[in-house]
């Protein structure tokens, strides 16, 4: 038969089973996974743009091309013509000198477009209220409260920078990206770009970091920085929102991936939905196709009609599934409008193609095989119905829905290794599962001869086909353990994140703390706060050789490794591991062997970055001396907790003889600035940082994020239940012919009710048994791998039984309750 | 004495089971000729759906060979009998087998519809109105009494104007009244349109009423008759 003509046949037989409402269930499963896919796509798309933009404020910009000298008017241009925002900064130490005094400071010069993200802050008075705004005018410079304590400068006092008088105008409180940089010890003055020249301080080879920022939509700022990259000189470099900030950046990545783990639960879901309801389509049409068959339609033509309607009606599906995806994300962003950002672009498509491809993957993988066997139906089946067609390879079923699923969750995690390690998991849970659920069903076979009749009818019914009582009861169980997975990861890691900022987390951080001064200094703050950090030692050193080859020469450019090599590290030494480190490889001081050399224990990340290995052996230069060390640990280092942190922690007496000053964190309550600014006045040295922004600005992404994982879960949750219906549905029809006959023979409708009440329920609980020990078993797995936070055991879980009794119990009674009402003439007649 | 347009010689059907293998059908030969009513009796069990089935190219014999309108069944692949089907070949179903999914009129144009006739809609309502159920062209199966449902089985067997007709027990579901409708019914399109007829049956005196009549027992045919 010509193809046009097997399409056109497809098409007509669609529009007529569709009129029937025979495709309904197979329509709405994939209906679900498509819009769930969709709009969650787009949720995560939007909320990735707040936080990005968020994020966007720590850098003043989205993208900053960093250098020791000018961009060049090619790479300015470059931006320009892409149409993006542009502002520059000049940052450099100068002195800052009063009659009486003088202070390094740290001068930044601004033109009137910084910042490009967020906001500057300001006071008119010492520790005066905040007030947003621009820059300093030409002629101006804002100065933090500590060099106006340092110098005992007032608001209206002229300061020179380099040879430029300046009126001091304004507090400078907060700058947008000076939180990523909160050790630079000496106080800002900010000045505006036009005064600059005059001041006289960039000379030709005086050391200046150039920034130049930028911002605007993403595409254009991708291309911007593919153009650039090439050409990039040996002392730039371009800073990102993912690159730095590790506070935003580990709040944004797990998001990310609970939101695609999200997705992929309810993908799940849809695709177990769609599994069941096109091998019900299959069921359905194997006395009509052994029919067209006879009526003379080869096999090939005949696997074709079925696959031509099943693909046009899964792109109608998939695109109404679209639709519906977008219009739901748009309703939830309604109600967010508040929180989040608008500034996505209507007419991002992707995740609209994205939910239809992989709807039609999930169409490919769980319906293929099912209709597969209706190419091989035996046209004897018209004379004989007990013929069945010869069952696909087991392998070939199977191993077309793993792919399928493993393509998905690929996509949604884009690691091979989780998707892998996921994968093979769950395989090996459900055979496991699987095979156990299938010997207590046959256990229960005994216990049967003695129980009344709806028990003996309900659970008769899952002892019939214990092999299709034990898929069903592994579908719910996978449903029941998606939900569960979901709920239990949004409260956890909802409660991660808001332990690592406890509500008394450090507001301030202290630097140069003098040797002299730290214990009148200790006692002081432990007066004024409710929590403080230990003070740590610092000595600034620079890393210079590992092994004796130079340290840069073994980082790739750009790497947080090759940054560590081009400045000064905060080197320390400590006693005690710090309580917020973990040792991932390696001995603390107390347990290590004696050796040659020091021991030096290394942030883990920064370890790797160097491929270092334990009993390498570093150079620093500390001030001119070099000093050698040994790699004796790698430690994990939680950057959230707002305390001080260090790349290299020394053994004790490493560094004794080197110049050093002591760093701390504390947490000052509100309404004790007073208190500062007499802190500040008896320790003039003593540089004090304000990060309550900070801190608010994290919170505030905390409480979007676990807004939007609320709403992830409303999402998971309805395609589960949708999920279930569609599963019930595709028993259906045996029970209406199975019901039909019992109350033919006189059966109550009572009994029969109870009878699938029972049926259920067990199914149910059976289904929460695989759950909870599922939900147990990947949860352990995913905190350990991909969350990294300590997993416990979840004793609340016990309740999925009865959880998995009463939800597929009462939804097997509502949605099995055609099978009562059918009248059994009716259905007699059909036989 | 016209061609024949249906020979089976020496056909064996052995299937194997639990107890070691099981003959179902056992040397049997026959022929046919155009406007030919052949009736295979024998009670259940005797292997006539097996005959049938092999007769119609459903299914292949373990020997012997079957030759319909000049194709030798056994040397063709399942496609290329399935198109053999397509061009020669018409059933009717004791279970009626339409698709529930399809209406009267849509059923009756499904064989046209793979021939890819343009007519098909004009032609099954001419045939649906011939067996005399032009006001129920949009009923579905299930609102169908089964005599309906077997003249609309009849329609979409004489719609693409076979040259063979197989009907296996086609009133075995339905009263002896409406059973004998059926009967003239098929009777009458069968002289209309002279085509060979193949008729499964256990109902003697439908049996009786065919011009050829071949009697199976445990797969052995016990009588040939064929009467005028």
């Amino acid at each position: 038969m010509p193809f046009p003509r097997l399409v056109s046949l497809a098409i007509r037989q669609l529009l007529r089973e569709a009129r029937t409402g025979e495709l309904k269930v197979l329509f709405c499963a994939l209906l679900i996974a498509v819009a769930a896919s969709t709009a969650i796509g787009y949720f995560g798309h939007r909320l990735n743009l707040t936080m990005q933009s968020h994020a966007s404020e720590f850098l003043g910009a989205d993208l900053v091309l960093n250098g020791s000298a000018p961009a060049t008017q090619t790479q300015t241009n470059t931006g320009l013509d892409l149409g993006l925002a542009h502002a520059q900064v000049v940052e450099f130490s100068s002195v800052i000198a009063t009659d009486e005094q003088i202070q390094l400071s740290s001068i930044k010069a601004v033109d009137s477009a910084y910042p490009l993200r967020g906001e500057l802050r300001s006071s008119e008075a010492l520790y005066g209220p905040e007030q947003p705004g621009s820059g300093p005018q030409p002629g101006e410079a804002w100065a933090e409260a500590r060099l106006l304590a340092a110098l005992d400068l007032k608001i209206g006092d002229t300061i020179e920078v380099g040879r430029q008088p300046l009126r001091l105008s304004r507090v400078l409180t907060y700058e947008p990206d000076r939180a990523g940089d909160l050790y630079s010890l000496t106080p800002r003055v900010l000045i505006h770009m036009d005064d600059l020249t005059a001041t006289g301080v960039i000379q030709p080879g005086s050391r200046v970091r150039y920034r130049e920022l930028w911002s605007g939509p993403g595409e254009s700022l991708e291309s911007y920085q593919k153009a650039i990259e090439p050409g990039l000189a040996a002392n730039q470099s371009i800073e990102t929102v993912k690159d730095e900030n590790r506070q935003i950046g580990g709040a944004l990545e797990r998001a990310e991936r609970y939101l695609n783990l999200a997705s992929l639960a309810a993908i799940l879901l849809a695709g177990v939905a769609v599994a069941l309801s096109a091998t019900r389509f299959a069921n359905r049409r194997l006395d009509n196709s052994a029919l067209l068959r006879c009526l003379g339609l080869s096999q090939r033509e005949t696997l074709q009609l079925y696959t031509l309607q099943l693909g046009i009606l899964g792109l109608l599906a998939s695109f109404a599934g679209a639709l519906l995806g977008w219009l739901a994300q748009q309703g939830l962003f309604f109600l967010l409008r508040n929180l989040l950002s608008s500034q996505v672009s209507e007419t991002n498509l992707w995740p609209m193609l994205t939910g239809i491809a992989t709807g039609m993957v999930a169409l490919a993988g769980f319906a293929l095989p099912p209709l597969a066997a209706l190419g091989r139906v035996p046209p004897l089946r018209v004379l004989r119905r007990d013929i069945l067609p010869v069952p696909l390879s087991s392998w070939l079923v199977y191993g077309a829905a793993i792919a399928a699923l493993a393509t998905i969750m690929w996509r949604l995690t884009l690691d091979l290794t989780i998707t892998l390690a996921l994968l093979g998991g769950g395989l090996l849970v459900s055979l496991a599962l699987g095979s156990a659920l299938l010997l207590g069903l046959q256990k229960l076979r005994k216990l049967l001869t003695n129980t009344s009749l709806p028990w003996r009818l309900g659970l008769g019914q899952l002892l019939r086909h214990p092999l299709s009582a034990a898929g069903q009861s592994l579908a719910f169980g996978l449903i029941l353990l998606a939900m569960a997975l979901v709920a239990l990861l949004r409260t956890e890691l909802l409660d991660t994140w808001r332990d690592q900022l406890p509500k008394n987390a450090p507001n301030y951080f202290a630097l140069n703390v003098l040797p002299a001064e730290l214990d009148a200094f200790k006692t002081r703050v432990a007066g004024i706060t409710d929590f403080s950090a230990p003070l740590y030692p610092v000595i600034p050193g620079r890393l210079i050789t590992i092994n004796e080859t130079p340290a840069h020469d073994l980082v790739a450019q750009g790497t947080q490794g090759d940054r560590a090599t081009r400045r000064d590290l905060n080197l320390t030494w400590a006693t005690e591991l710090p309580s917020d480190n973990h040792l991932v490889v390696g001995q603390w001081w107390n347990e290590k062997e004696q050796s040659d050399l020091p021991g030096v224990s290394i942030e883990a990340e920064l370890a790797e970055n160097f491929g270092l290995k334990l009993g390498d052996k570093l150079t620093f230069n500390i001030g001119g001396t070099n000093l050698d060390a040994r790699v004796s640990s790698f430690r994990q280092v939680n950057w959230n907790s707002f305390q001080p942190n260090f790349f290299m922690i020394f053994e004790p007496g490493a560094l004794t003889g080197m110049p050093t000053t002591f760093l701390t964190s504390f947490h000052l309550a509100p309404g004790k600035e007073h208190d500062l600014i007499q802190l500040a006045r008896d320790f003039p040295a003593v540089t004090l940082l304000q990060i309550d922004a900070l801190l608010a600005q994290l919170r505030d992404i905390l409480a979007q994020v676990s807004l939007a994982v609320e709403y992830v879960l409303l999402f998971v949750l309805a395609a589960g239940f949708a999920v279930l219906f569609a599963g019930l549905q595709a028993t259906l029809d045996e029970r209406i012919r199975q019901g039909a006959l019992l109350r033919a023979l006189g059966a109550r409708r009572q009994i029969l009710q109870r009878a699938r009440g029972i049926e259920f329920a067990l199914l149910g609980a059976s289904s929460g048994i695989l759950a909870a020990l599922g939900c147990e078993l990947i949860s352990a797995l995913l905190y350990r791998f991909i969350f990294d936070i300590h997993w416990h055991p979840h004793p609340w879980l016990l309740a999925m039984p009865v959880i998995g009794a009463l939800l597929v119990g009462s939804a097997g009674i509502l949605g099995t309750n055609k099978a009562l009402k059918v009248s059994p003439l009716i259905v007699l007649r059909e036989n | 004495m016209n061609a024949s347009i249906l020979t089976a010689r020496h056909l064996s059907k052995v299937v194997s089971s639990a107890e070691g293998s099981l003959r179902i059908l056992d040397d049997l030969s026959l022929e046919l000729h155009k406007g030919d009513v052949l009736a295979i009796v024998g009670t259940s069990g005797s292997g006539k759906s097996t005959l049938l089935g092999l007769l119609a190219g459903l299914d292949l014999p373990t020997s012997g060979e079957v030759e319909l309108a000049g194709h030798v069944l056994n040397r063709l692949d399942e496609d290329r009998r399935a198109r053999v089907r397509a061009e020669h070949v018409g059933f009717v179903f004791q279970s009626f087998q339409l698709l529930d999914t399809l209406n009267a009129l849509e059923n009756v144009m499904l064989p046209l519809e793979l021939e890819g006739r343009q007519d098909a809609s004009a032609k099954a309502q001419a045939l649906l109105e011939r067996v005399g159920l032009a006001a129920r062209l949009h009923h579905y199966p299930r609102q169908l009494s089964g005599g309906e449902q077997q003249r609309v089985a009849l329609a979409r067997a004489f719609a693409a104007e076979p040259k063979i007709l197989f009907a296996d027990e086609p009133t075995g579901n339905l009263d002896s009244n409406t059973g004998a409708h059926i009967t003239e019914l098929l009777f009458e399109l069968n002289r209309e349109r002279g085509t060979t007829l193949i008729l499964v049956t256990h109902d003697e005196r439908l049996a009786g009423r065919c011009q050829k009549l071949l009697r199976l027992e445990g797969g052995r045919q016990i009588e040939y008759r064929a009467a005028g």
